[in-house]
């Protein structure tokens, strides 16, 4: 699919919350996309799924088939978990059956099929949070955006998600996300897309080929070839986790055996030393390096 | 087409097991409790059925359009395009309404008498029932068709939306140039002159009406969440 100059404001004259987006997304592609609060990553998510519509340009070969996932359901629909699902799998062009047999295999893999014939309006934030996810992924929809959708679910339930979302760009389907982990589905998405001051869009991507590229770019009004970018090389114990505290602008790939690839602004790479050099149990540090910004491509210069 | 038929199935669930229909069916009886009388001339009794419809109708479709938490919205959105969940809100609130004219309509043609409103003339029941069916349909239409325009997305505001759906009930049974005020028309001079009119073309007018304050809602549904 392709945005084209896309723009969005809220009222006629008002203040642009996108404006001049240009972005093309492949099938299989893991879109990841990041700014601060406000800064209109939902708007930017919510017209990739076709919920709302752009005030300026216009987005071509929309997948016909989309889930999304809000960040909160606070679903106080009058009807079961397993109905609900079932409905939105007719929607998507399943037989009633099929539907009910599909939500009910999603209720399961998230671990919520005790709630299959509960009112959504009794379920528990979280759970109502997994039928969110399964409404989403009922009818196997080629386009899959969530909005924090791991917010809420528990730690199981966010791995099952993780994988899901790993799965679904495997066979072909195209994935965007926000998330404010910034280790969420580390090293994974094709696509990075920055959300800057003024509504413009910042892009870095790269294929498999050059997982290097993968990095953040920050908003359109830094340098031309965004910020220096530094990487981290540590090893840790085999089997801990990606430490509490890094930067927000960090990205993480963290192998199995404890090796953890940190990608991050120069500036904020002395923040993420201390951090690894002050956890228990401790890291490492292998190698810090400065990193050339290749493969780095940014649109939509003011 | 499937998933329009899917997401009105969905929000016809959501309407039934709300009970948002019970408050819109109290009024819809309270209108005809006054109205209709068991013996009265079977047409009159008919335009009745079908002028209260109208803001049966309106109501429903309200209750529909504002079914959902946003985000449930935007999660029938993304599934089948906002333009069709806002048209399945419409199409349930206007299915609802059809359901309840029936009944009425069934039920005031069985206690009525199938004569003309002097009582000289005699009205053949089954012409009638025509007639009042297609009363019926013109004014659930018309209702939809209120209900669309002065809910959201095009009017907001709880408060404006309700007086917008009041104002335009009264205004869509009392103007001249109204679909339903001429299939009412209808019904009631056909009363008085002993014979059954089908009333087609205000039926074709609401049809007309209807279809263009749908699109106008869906469209603006599309355009902005």
């Amino acid at each position: 699919m392709r945005l084209e100059r896309v723009g969005r404001r809220y009222r006629a004259g008002g203040p642009w919350v996108l404006r001049g987006v240009d972005l093309d997304v492949r099938a299989g592609t893991l879109v990841r996309v990041e700014g601060g609060n406000g800064s209109g990553k939902s708007t930017l998510l919510r017209l990739v799924a076709g919920i709302d519509a752009p005030s300026a340009g216009r987005i071509r070969g929309r997948p016909r088939t989309r889930g999304y996932v809000p960040e909160r359901f606070p679903a106080a629909l009058p009807l079961t978990a397993l109905g609900y699902l079932t409905h939105l799998g007719r929607v998507r062009g399943l037989g009633s059956r099929a539907a009910a047999r599909e939500g009910a295999c999603w209720l399961e893999r998230f671990g919520a099929q005790q709630y299959a014939a509960t009112s959504m309006r009794e379920l528990s934030k979280g759970s109502a949070q997994k039928v969110a996810v399964a409404q989403a992924l009922v009818g196997g929809p080629e386009l899959l955006v969530l909005d924090e959708a791991w917010t809420g679910l528990d730690q199981p339930a966010r791995e099952v998600l993780d994988s899901v979302v790993r799965e679904r760009v495997a066979e072909g389907g195209t994935v965007a996300f926000v998330d404010h982990d910034p280790a969420r589905l580390a090293g994974a998405p094709d696509v990075i897309v920055r959300v800057g001051t003024g509504g413009r869009v910042a892009v870095a991507g790269a294929g498999a080929a050059a997982p290097e590229a993968r990095v953040a770019v920050a908003g359109a009004g830094d340098g031309a070839r965004g910020p220096a970018m530094t990487r981290i090389e540590a090893l840790g114990a085999p089997g801990a986790g990606v430490p509490e505290g890094l930067p927000a602008s960090a990205r993480c790939t963290l192998a199995p055996d404890g090796e953890l690839l940190l990608t991050l602004p120069a500036a904020a790479s002395d923040t993420a030393l201390r951090v690894l050099l002050t956890a228990r149990p401790g890291w490492h540090i292998r190698s810090v390096r400065p990193l050339e910004p290749f493969g780095e491509r940014e649109r939509d210069r003011v | 087409m499937r998933a329009t038929f899917a997401l009105t199935r969905y929000q016809l669930a959501l309407l039934v097991r709300s009970q948002r229909w019970l408050a819109p069916l109290l009024l819809y009886a309270g209108l005809l409790a006054v109205g209709v009388r068991a013996g009265q001339p079977v047409l009159d009794s008919l335009g009745i059925v079908a002028a209260a419809l109208l803001p049966t109708a309106a109501w429903l479709v309200r209750s529909c359009v504002t079914a959902e938490p946003q985000a449930a919205r935007h999660c029938a959105a993304a599934a089948a395009g906002a333009w069709r969940a806002h048209l399945a809100g419409v199409a349930a609130g206007g299915v609802a309404a059809l359901l309840f004219g029936c009944a009425a309509l069934g039920v005031t043609a069985g206690v009525s008498a199938p004569r003309s409103t002097d009582g000289s003339a005699a009205v053949p029941l089954l012409p009638a029932l025509g007639a009042g069916l297609c009363g019926v349909l013109a004014c659930a239409l018309m209702g939809a068709a209120v209900g669309a325009l002065g809910n959201r997305p095009l009017i907001r505001s709880r408060g404006y939306a309700v007086a917008a759906t009041l104002l335009g009930s009264v205004a869509a049974l009392a103007l001249g140039a109204s679909p339903a005020n001429a299939a009412v028309t209808g019904l009631v001079s056909g009363s008085a002159r002993g014979e059954v009119q089908l009333p087609w073309a205000a039926l074709l007018g609401a049809v007309a009406v209807a279809a263009l304050a749908a699109t106008a809602a869906c469209a603006v549904a599309a355009r902005r969440e």
